[in-house]
């Protein structure tokens, strides 16, 4: 893939990653094929600070945890009322990490299933 | 009371903020549990499993939170088991129980003052190692550590 365009990728991108996956992320989208630009570019990231304020808002009903696809989670945090509100205070401490990370988890299954 | 140290490698930015938020969530937490010793420490174990995937570094910082947090629960609710009979049971209130609260208080301040510390010497980029704590914290990390040192 075109260096420009990896560039425009990563800057209008950068904030729905760790900083420190930059690097690896540029060396996936490299080995990619100009064709699949378009798939990539349409992957929905979550936002880490949106997610943060649905924490604050609503996190004793786990909805942040059901927006970033932890279902499992979400519904168990939903049914103790947010680990009777401790697992809702930690969450608010770890759900932008978590989105981050499920962000580079469905980066590196675009990236694996288009690279060649 | 606490070490400042270098850790084996630079932490990222990223991972000093997940190592910073261990002790800043123990702070609020702190708040939540006030009546109940229990509650923090919950809270440690429940960061600490969120972050299993992390980097050693966060997990070091998770385990001693946890640590330190284990310590408190145990003086903690003894005091609160204690204030407990006191008021409900037929316990008097001696100068042992005052001496203890004192004692009791004295951990609590150094523990959040240590956790202030904390904080500020990871923003530095450094690897802060509590007194007892962070050498027990190094026995359990141990393997870890030089699993990653090996694999990289």
């Amino acid at each position: 893939m075109d260096n420009q365009k990896i560039d425009m990728f990563l800057m209008t991108n950068a904030k729905y990653f760790e900083s420190h996956r930059l690097p690896l992320i540029r060396e996936r989208l490299l080995k990619m094929d100009d064709s699949k630009l378009l798939h990539i570019q349409t992957l929905n990231f979550k936002d880490p600070t949106m997610m943060l304020i649905v924490s604050l808002l609503a996190g004793t009903l786990g909805i942040d945890r059901f927006l970033i696809g932890d279902v499992g989670l979400g519904v168990a945090k939903l049914l103790t009322c947010g680990g009777l509100g401790i697992w809702a205070i930690v969450d608010w401490f770890l759900i932008m990490g978590a989105t981050r990370d499920k962000n580079m988890e469905k980066l590196e299954i675009a990236t694996a299933s288009y690279s060649y | 009371m606490i070490e400042s140290t270098e850790y084996h490698y630079k932490p990222h930015p990223e991972e000093q903020e997940r190592a910073t938020n261990s002790y800043l969530m123990s702070l609020v937490v702190v708040i939540f549990g006030m009546p109940l010793p229990i509650v923090n420490l919950l809270a440690s174990v429940i960061y600490y499993l969120g972050n299993m995937k992390a980097s050693s570094f966060v997990r070091w910082h998770c385990v001693q939170v946890m640590l330190t947090q284990l310590f408190l629960f145990f003086i903690n609710s003894v005091g609160f088991i204690w204030l407990m009979f006191i008021i409900f049971g037929n316990w008097e209130f001696t100068n042992y129980f005052i001496a203890y609260v004192l004692i009791l208080l004295a951990f609590n301040i150094s523990e959040l003052v240590g956790t202030i510390l904390s904080v500020l010497i990871i923003k530095r980029g450094k690897h802060p190692k509590w007194w007892i704590f962070g050498d027990l914290t190094d026995i359990i990390m141990a393997e870890d550590e030089q699993e990653e040192r090996v694999h990289g």
